[in-house]
């Protein structure tokens, strides 16, 4: 092993000083030939004689310098210079190649980056927490009540915390909105409410100050809060003293004990958390703690070392029998469901991404058939200079590795712009990337992004290189020396090329198919009616501080002032209170049961979504009356309770029946003895959940009779934005200048960006295929006009013959049309194939949709007839005399 | 590029270069190509410049060290000697082509019994 790395560094060495290494050789080789003819001259030798059998005997002095050459030098590295030196060279002498050659291949190489890099940051590298492995979710779940997947209930946390040996720790989180007031403009910020374990859980360090301690969840403990790097520098302007201050949530003062890094990511919520409090503290969550019933509190748990997941989901399993046992009427039915963390975060944007993935991979394999193609029609051309380096005695793993190293150049060429490329393409990105997407860890070109990249474009260099190689390397010498290179090309290597040529419209097939049905899909997810009229609709959010507004009384009270103030002013009378808002915010879903009809068993729940709404909402909305009447300002709480329901409800749970008139009972958690109401009217189906969902049952009661802690309004107005959000913050200011007005958009602005997932995958996939269309549409502009002017001499002669231009343009476009019928007939499959990856991004849209496989045969159809008819024009002109004589 | 054959013979020749320099001391080339084709009694045809092929691998090597001096006869030539590494490599060697030479004796002698 020494010995080698010595003679290896000798060599290098001896490769630095190549002309030293020769004189000494020639010195040492003269004395040699010296000595020789000494003893030939001492054996008797005339001296011319001693001289020329001494150099017989020494051997052939060149070959003898060659072999020394080779032997000090690094043979295998100048070859690799020498070939790289002339594969530049070769490029440099056809700039136009190279350019589109480079310039493809950029274009494939820098999108596959920028939409690796986005898999990476997502499904590939681990989450930014210790040991991330070891983390795992636990839900709970009750298959009879149809519940996959739901938070537990505190009590249950506790007893899973104490009683478990397999996790380290266990941590339960949730999240929502405070009230921040103090210190500047009252907002509203995003809070994550958490038992105290979390942060040592994590093994988050703080940049001030410290994390929670348990103790800080105890029930008389005072109340802390940590903050977030973004909101200490934002906020507090980086104040140095924030630690021991003490700010207001929700009208309650919190002591800031520390600090949390910007990086941190609170796992579970994609919003950027600004604020954490402990569960005991928070104003909303505190409350639903001594109930067993209520499954609200996703559960976070790190394994021990060597516990395996199967060990764990045992004891866990074991643990919920007991409590089913122990407390039958609120956990009998209750299962719990370990997810390992980085699933449950990423869900079901792995598909998403994986197709994209998937999308952008055949971009670049029709990149690299169009470039191989490309390659192929020069390496005809070149075959006569392929021809005298073999005759010259070069082997046919010497110009296959020749052939090769212009093409790696290329390919890294072609890599390094791509790379560039993926830098802006991963910024443009980012702008669009839809909220919903999981970002724990940045998205960005880093190390492991850049070698992917370099992989990506050496292998690229190598497929697309290998194939023109081979074929190059096995020319028949003879033949080419002698008839030169205009001679017509193998009959292999027209199929060769005839074959790229198809893949190539395949391919661009499978990306237009699977893009025209997202296209379609996104088109009739947007015009679908979302059951209210959006437009002109401005929403915004009064959140109402729980520890100043504790009672339900308080809160209807402060909504009637409200909406009587804004509705006085003449541009916003239509305005209406309701949450939770259709699509904008999260559904509340309830079950209920219907008085009189047996109760539903446990297996068939009755649920329905449950809206609060004031008695103009209906009308503010467009959601017309079908049946019955709409609340009035009478149904208070002191009177009747009452219900409205949707029509979607009527069908589904009153089938055959007049719903109005009857009862229904719902409370939550059920069988709490909630209120019970008459139906008072039917109303149309609203799109509750998100627009590419059918509408669900839904039940509305009077906001007077069922109050939140807050208002979100809707109101329609012929006013800008802005101006209506002036208007609500003055008329709420009056009520309470601490109340800040939040989140004022456009309803219709916030439902398009409800499907900002479905509209950037289009829009990828869009931009795909159309790259893919303009490769595929090159390549076969570059195959059909080679073959033309290969074919100028036949031409000319059939021109000469008597054929009309007719005939040729036929002749041509034939050859084209041949081609493309191939590429869809191998295209429609693979398209078939692909679409039905699709599944559940399609909307509306069958995987086989076959108006879309139409258009998409027809457009690819018409653009290769196209690219094929400018040099089929071009064959028609051919002059015989011209043709003739072109040889 | 080398096939079995050469690479065989390769070693060989290596083999008895380092066997020279270790009996006769330090010799320039024209020596040792003299010395192994007295020993060898001239069985051994050799154009005698494959030597120096030989000497540079043995030399990368770290196995002989060169130098130039001057001859008996008043001539400049580089002598080569075997070094500390070259007699250690040589022992090793010369132990295995002792055992392979067996191996393949007692093979073909099997070969022709059977």
């Amino acid at each position: 092993m020494f010995a080698w790395i010595k003679a290896l560094s000798s060599r290098a060495l001896a490769w630095l000083s190549p002309r030293h290494v020769d004189q000494e050789f020639e010195q040492e080789l003269d004395a040699h030939l010296d000595m020789l003819t000494d003893e030939n001259v001492r054996r008797g030798m005339a001296p011319e004689e001693a001289r020329r059998a001494a150099r017989v005997r020494l051997g052939g002095h060149t070959q003898l310098r060659e072999t020394n050459r080779e032997l000090q030098g690094l043979p295998m590295l100048e070859t690799f210079f020498q070939d790289t030196r002339y594969a530049l060279r070769m490029l440099r002498k056809n700039p136009g190649f190279t350019a589109v050659a480079v310039l493809t291949l950029a274009l494939g190489i820098g999108a596959n980056t920028a939409i690796f890099s986005i898999v990476y940051a997502v499904l590939l590298k681990p989450l930014p927490f210790t040991n991330p492995d070891q983390l795992f979710t636990a839900f709970q779940a009750n298959t009879q009540l149809g519940i996959a997947e739901t938070g537990c209930s505190y009590p249950n946390f506790e007893e899973w915390r104490s009683q478990n040996h397999v996790f380290s720790e266990l941590a339960g989180i949730v999240a929502h909105q405070l009230t921040l007031t103090g210190r500047g403009e009252p907002s509203v910020v995003n809070t994550s409410v958490v038992t105290p374990e979390l942060f040592a859980l994590l093994d988050v360090k703080p940049l001030a100050g410290r994390i929670f301690f348990p103790q800080d969840g105890k029930q008389d403990a005072a109340p802390v809060v940590l903050v977030s790097e973004d909101l200490w520098r934002g906020r507090f302007g980086a104040d140095p003293k924030i630690i021991g201050t003490s700010i207001d949530l929700d009208k309650r003062p919190f002591t800031v004990i520390g600090i949390i890094p910007a990086a941190f990511r609170t796992p579970f919520f994609n919003t950027k958390q600004e604020v954490w409090i402990p569960l005991v503290e928070d104003p909303v969550f505190s409350t639903f703690m001594p109930k067993r019933g209520v499954h609200l509190l996703p559960a976070l748990g790190r394994l021990k070392a060597g516990i395996s997941v199967a060990q764990a989901q045992a004891e866990m399993d074991a643990i919920s029998g007991r409590l089913a046992g122990e407390f039958p009427a609120e956990n009998s039915g209750w299962t719990v469901r370990l997810v390992p963390l980085q699933k449950e975060i990423v869900g079901e944007v792995r598909t998403e991404l994986l197709v994209l993935l998937g999308a952008v991979g055949l971009v670049l394999l029709i990149a690299c058939a169009n470039i191989a193609n490309l390659l192929l029609s020069r390496a005809t051309s070149r075959s006569k200079e392929i021809a005298v380096r073999t005759a010259l005695g070069a082997g046919r793993v010497r110009i296959i590795r020749q052939l090769l190293s212009e093409t790696a150049v290329l390919g890294l060429l072609g890599g390094t712009v791509g790379i560039a490329l993926s830098y802006w393409g991963v910024q443009a990105l980012s702008s669009l990337l839809p909220s919903s997407l999981p970002q724990m860890n940045p998205i960005r070109v880093d190390y492991f992004v850049l070698g992917f990249a370099l992989l990506l474009s050496a292998i690229a260099g190598v497929a697309f290189g290998l194939v023109p190689a081979m074929f190059a390397a096995n020319a028949d010498i003879q033949n080419t020396l002698r008839e030169g290179p205009r001679s017509g090309e193998s009959r292999n290597r027209r199929r060769a090329r005839g074959f790229l040529a198809v893949a190539e419209i395949s391919l661009a097939m499978v990306l237009l198919v699977t893009a025209g049905l997202l296209l379609r899909s996104f088109a009739r997810l947007t015009s679908v009616s979302p059951g209210f009229d959006a437009q002109h609709i401005v929403k915004a959010d009064i959140s109402l501080p729980q520890f100043q507004y504790s009672t339900p009384q308080q809160w209807a009270a402060f909504s009637e002032e409200l909406l009587a103030r804004i509705q006085s002013d003449p541009g916003l009378q239509d305005s209406a209170v309701v949450v939770p808002r259709p699509i904008v915010d999260l559904n509340v879903n309830l079950p209920f049961d219907i008085v009189g009809n047996p109760p539903s068993s446990e297996g068939a729940s009755r649920t329905a979504s449950y809206v609060s709404v004031s008695p103009d909402y209906f009308r503010v909305m467009g959601i017309p009356l079908l049946a019955g009447r709409v609340f009035h300002q009478h149904d208070v709480s002191s009177a009747p309770r009452v219900s409205i329901i949707s029509e979607a409800m009527a069908r589904l749970y009153f089938p055959n029946q007049n719903p109005l008139g009857k009862q229904i009972t719902f409370g939550y958690p059920r069988g709490s003895g909630g209120a019970t109401r008459e139906i008072i009217g039917i109303v149309g189906d609203v799109r509750d959940v998100a627009l590419g969902q059918d509408p669900g049952a839904i039940m509305y009661v009077p906001f007077a009779q069922a109050p939140f802690w807050g208002a979100n309004l809707v109101v329609k107005s012929a006013l800008s934005t802005s101006s209506v959000a002036a208007a609500i913050r003055q008329e709420v200011q009056k009520i309470d200048k601490d109340l800040p007005v939040t989140d004022v958009a456009m309803m219709s602005d916030v439902i398009q960006a409800s499907v900002a997932a479905p509209r950037f995958r289009m829009f990828l996939l869009g931009l795909f295929a159309v790259m893919a269309l303009v490769l595929a549409a090159t390549g076969i502009f570059g195959v059909i006009s080679y073959s033309v002017s290969r074919r100028t001499n036949e031409i000319g002669i059939r021109v000469a013959l008597g054929a009309s231009r007719h005939t040729i343009l036929r002749m041509i476009l034939r050859e084209t049309l041949l081609l493309t019928f191939a590429g869809l007939a191998v295209g429609l499959p693979s398209a078939l194939a692909a679409s039905h990856l699709l599944g559940h991004m399609l909307f509306n849209v069958s995987a086989n949709d076959p108006a879309t496989l139409a258009a998409v045969a027809f457009v690819l159809a018409a653009v290769a007839a196209l690219a094929g008819y400018i040099p089929a024009r071009r064959a028609m002109r051919v002059d015989p005399m011209v043709a003739l004589r072109y040889e | 590029m080398a096939g079995e054959k050469s690479e065989i013979l390769q070693g060989t020749l290596d083999l008895m270069v380092l066997k020279t320099l270790e009996t006769m001391g330090p010799l320039h080339g024209y020596g040792v190509a003299r010395r192994i084709e007295q020993i060898s009694e001239d069985a051994l045809q050799i154009n005698q410049g494959t030597i120096y092929a030989s000497l540079v691998r043995l030399t990368q090597r770290g196995w002989i060290s060169g130098a130039w001096g001057t001859s008996d006869n008043n001539r400049k030539a580089k002598f080569y000697s075997i070094t500390r590494a070259g007699r250690k490599q040589l022992n090793t060697e010369a132990q295995n082509w002792e055992r392979i030479s067996n191996v393949i004796g007692r093979v073909l002698g099997t070969a022709e019994r059977g």
